[in-house]
């Protein structure tokens, strides 16, 4: 008995894996995505026999566009040799029909057919998407490092694009946290792009995952950013959005979660800060406000818990032990510094200033190259940066949040 | 009968001396000139007879032949008119035979006679009076420029018929018939007044200011960024101002090059101002470095001892700015054409202006809405080999309103000139004996003798190094800088204010 139910099992196994060849070979024929695999499979819900059926049952499906790609992919490449190269890569296909298929994505208005995954799938535990402007200002940077940081360290899984900016900002503090990340590209999984975030692809394979519905090879094109950004915010809880200007792709995605049922949190930012523009309009139109990283992660406990039946109470308690330091702290090497360099480090901020700007701020008249000096003093002590030879800017490289005691939690 | 006269021609701007021998011979009427001519040479037949002709000397019925010696030497230029008339005049023996001894001849010839001004003059006089000649005879346009040369005398004539009854006449005589010219020429350098543009007028920009002085006392390159309006050019323009003055060596070397390129103004004697060439973005790379079938030096020749300024440079063809590569390092342009080498000075300060990015607001961004490919896409645009040779790196600001009211106007050029006349005193007692000359030339493998670092500044170094994430490549240059920096402030030895002070001029791209 015990023995045919483990064959059954087996049986099943050989099957789902056969099956899996033929779907990877259907989703990877260029110019397939997932309403023309919708429409295939409402014909024939077996991936195999839509295969083999070939012409007579693609017509009926296809636009003549896609008929030709098909025959070229179909004369090109078979199922088992495409799926081997995928294996030999490390690389997985997941289809909504797996087990492994992330719950959060399966209950999107639109689901991907399948992703291709290198490295892990994101786990049941709490997910965060974070989002914002690729060329972001250094506030943007520092915010998203101590966010990625923060989640990192309280063992919530980062989501986000891999792309410049806010996205590989926080991802990267994530993992340097010793935390979670996945990438969700708009290219196939074996694409980094961008080639500048080379590092933290390597990173993200390493100790998370980088996902894609895109099959393998596929170069980033912009049309393919916004269906990637749909599976960004469908992998996660909620979404912390820190800069965005208006009308920028981030408010797309932000649409998108909002259709998802996702919570949007937003980082303020100042009125006069164009990058903050579409943050700020996000909180007019009634978005959750990030104050600081223990307030976000007490929301998001409380929400996960209170969806996942348990206890309401905990989070509030576990929660309040979280200390917290959202404001930059003075390195502690410039304390040891002269009065001047403590009061010139007071004036800088992180919006880059000339230093007219720096020299009109200051409580005494200084001279031009008295003023230089500190601020090289500055950017040598790693206090300060120098954006470009006449611009300086506090460094927000290692933005500092207080360690986050959140063991108890699990 | 024959005769041969001396005149010349510059190759590059050196001079070359060619003797003009003419012989008239009975035989079929005939007028053949050889020796390796170009075509304005040759042409010199025709505007030599119709010009004796209307001055009342027809061509004799006879065979004249000119030949310009050395023959494999390619000749080039007008000037040949007058010694070929000359030759000819005498070779008719309108004058004794040793009339025309120890005389140097240079001039082109109009129809009727006149004498016209030619290029060159300066650089052959030159080479005249180093070769122990006594007497040159030039058109009247050039003798002021012939004339800032001791030891020679240079008569400026306005016809050939001048020079006819010059020769003609005893040494009492000539000098009623034509004028001996003779420029002071110490005189005119000292003379020489500012043109109003004075770094007085440049408002705020205080970095900026302090970064040209910088530039200016070690022959350092200087590339300024910053939004459309902050100042570039203006500060760019006041450069050759706190330069110091040219000394008569310099000027002679300058004027030679404008002389060879045609550029000096009639009757002008000197370049007594630094030079302060603007090349336009479109310029091509003949114009920009030398060169072309009929050679002349280009911009950056022009701007020998003086300034290059090169305005919104990534608009420059990528091609024209790495022609400059050579330059840069050599000072010298060499020009390989079919008709031989040619070698043009070209000892310069690159003076670069541009946007930060295509916008030109960068690092504002609330302005700047350009991505950082766009940027890296911008500046990737100027080839790296050539932002090596940039040492100095300046942001300038949009200028604020309040102080283009309270012009808190910066120090008069003056003052500044003095400094760096100052630091440039340090640099030539420091490199008595070397091939250098500025602080800029200094090469990695003398960084440790010319910029020698005490204990506590290399430790300072260690930290600009690893606290800046530095390049092996800027480390050296901010080290020259720093090097200048301390002349500029009179000290011996580097120290740390003066590193810094150089770290925050370095390159800010790597």
């Amino acid at each position: 008995m015990g023995n045919s139910k483990m064959n059954q099992n087996m049986m099943d196994k050989n099957e789902i894996e056969r099956a899996r060849k033929y779907a990877c070979w259907l989703y990877s024929v260029p110019g397939i995505g997932d309403k023309t695999m919708e429409k295939l499979l409402a014909l024939c819900p077996d991936v195999e026999q839509i295969y083999r059926m070939g012409e007579k049952l693609w017509q009926k499906a296809l636009t003549v566009r896609q008929l030709e790609q098909i025959r070229d992919f179909a004369r090109e490449t078979n199922p088992e040799a495409l799926y081997q190269g995928l294996l030999k890569q490390n690389i997985r296909f997941v289809t909504r029909t797996d087990a492994d298929y992330p719950k959060r994505l399966r209950d999107i208005p639109d689901p991907p057919y399948a992703l291709f995954v290198k490295g892990k799938l994101p786990a049941e535990g709490p997910s965060v998407a974070v989002i914002g402007a690729r060329e972001c200002s250094e506030y943007g940077r520092f915010v998203a490092s101590g966010i990625g940081k923060a989640l990192g360290e309280g063992g919530v899984q980062v989501i986000s694009g891999m792309a410049r900016g806010i996205d590989g900002i926080s991802q990267d503090a994530a993992l340097e946290a010793g935390g979670i990340s996945f990438g969700v590209l708009g290219s196939g999984v074996d694409v980094c792009y961008p080639e500048s975030n080379r590092e933290l692809y390597e990173k993200l394979c390493a100790r998370g995952g980088i996902l894609s519905a895109y099959p393998l090879g596929t170069e980033a094109r912009a049309r393919n950013f916004p269906p990637r950004n749909r599976i960004v915010s469908g992998l996660a809880d909620a979404l912390i959005v820190v800069e965005a200007r208006h009308k920028s792709g981030t408010l797309i995605t932000v649409d998108m979660a909002l259709e998802q049922g996702k919570d949007v949190y937003v980082v303020p930012g100042r009125v006069t800060d164009r990058l903050s523009d579409g943050c700020n309009y996000l909180i007019k139109q009634g978005a959750g406000i990030f104050l600081s990283p223990e307030d976000f992660l007490r929301d998001l406990w409380e929400g996960w818990l209170g969806r996942n039946g348990e206890n309401k109470g905990t989070g509030q308690a576990i929660c309040s032990e979280i200390s917290d330091a959202m404001a930059l702290q003075m390195p502690e090497s410039v304390t040891r510094l002269s009065p001047l360099h403590r009061e010139v480090y007071g004036v800088l901020d992180l919006q880059p200033m000339s230093l007219e700007q720096i020299r009109g701020r200051l409580s005494e008249e200084q001279g031009l190259q008295q003023l230089m000096l500190v601020l090289m003093e500055l950017c040598m002590e790693k206090a300060a940066v120098q954006v470009s030879t006449g611009y300086f800017a506090r460094r927000s490289g290692e933005g500092k949040f207080d360690k986050i005691h959140i063991e108890q939690l699990h | 009968m024959f005769c041969k006269i001396l005149s010349g021609s510059v190759v590059g701007v050196l001079a070359c001396f060619v003797w003009v021998e003419v012989d008239i011979d009975s035989g079929l009427p005939s007028f053949a000139m050889v020796g390796s001519l170009k075509n304005e040479v040759r042409e010199s037949r025709e505007r030599v007879s119709v010009a004796l002709k209307n001055v009342g000397f027809a061509l004799p019925a006879s065979r004249v032949t000119v030949n310009l010696a050395p023959a494999d030497v390619r000749k080039e230029g007008t000037g040949f008119d007058l010694p070929i008339a000359v030759g000819i005049l005498q070779a008719m023996s309108y004058f004794p035979e040793d009339a025309t001894k120890d005389i140097l001849f240079l001039g082109e010839l109009g129809l009727n006679g006149e004498l016209k001004s030619v290029r060159g003059v300066l650089p052959m006089v030159r080479a005249a009076a180093a070769k122990g000649i006594a007497h040159c005879i030039v058109p009247m346009a050039n003798a002021a420029e012939g004339g800032v040369i001791p030891g020679i005398t240079v008569w400026g004539a306005e016809n050939v018929s001048q020079v006819l009854a010059f020769l003609q006449a005893d040494a009492e005589e000539r000098r009623e018939i034509l004028t001996a010219v003779s420029v002071d020429a110490e005189a005119l350098l000292t003379k020489q007044n500012s043109k109003g543009a004075d770094f007085s007028q440049v408002c705020g920009q205080a970095m900026a200011r302090r970064a040209a002085e910088i530039a200016a006392a070690g022959f350092h390159n200087l590339l300024m960024l910053g939004p459309p309006g902050a100042g570039k050019s203006m500060i760019a323009r006041r450069i050759p101002g706190i330069l110091p003055p040219l000394t008569l060596e310099e000027s002679l070397e300058v004027t030679g090059i404008y002389s060879v390129a045609g550029l000096l103004e009639e009757g002008q004697a000197l370049v007594t101002t630094r030079p302060f060439q603007n090349p336009h973005h479109t310029v091509s790379r003949a114009a920009l470095i030398g060169g072309n079938s009929h050679p002349r030096p280009g911009i950056i020749s022009l701007s020998h001892r003086g300034i290059c300024f090169m305005d919104e440079l990534p608009e420059f063809a990528r091609s024209v700015i790495d022609s400059m590569r050579q330059p840069l390092e050599e000072h010298q342009v060499h020009l390989a054409r079919a008709g031989g080498n040619l070698t043009y000075p070209a000892e310069f300060m690159l003076v670069c202006a541009m946007n930060p990015c295509p916008c030109g607001y960068y690092p504002d961004r609330n302005r700047c809405k350009c991505s950082e490919t766009q940027i890296q896409h911008y500046r990737n645009k100027v080839s790296g080999p050539i932002m090596d040779r940039i040492d100095l790196w300046v942001e300038l600001h949009a200028v604020e309103i309040d102080s283009l009211q309270n012009a808190d106007s910066g120090e008069p050029t003056s003052r500044i000139r003095e400094r760096v006349e100052g630091a440039r005193n340090i640099q030539r007692e420091r490199f008595a004996g070397t091939s250098y000359r500025f602080n800029a030339d200094i090469r990695e493998e003398d960084m440790e003798r010319f910029c020698p670092l005490g204990e506590e500044e290399k430790k300072v170094m260690e930290q600009l190094y690893q606290g800046l994430q530095l390049s092996a490549r800027v480390y050296h240059r901010i080290l020259k800088v720093a090097r200048t920096i301390a002349d500029l402030a009179g000290e011996e030895h580097i120290r740390k204010e003066h590193l810094l002070e150089a770290a925050a001029y370095r390159p800010s791209q790597e």
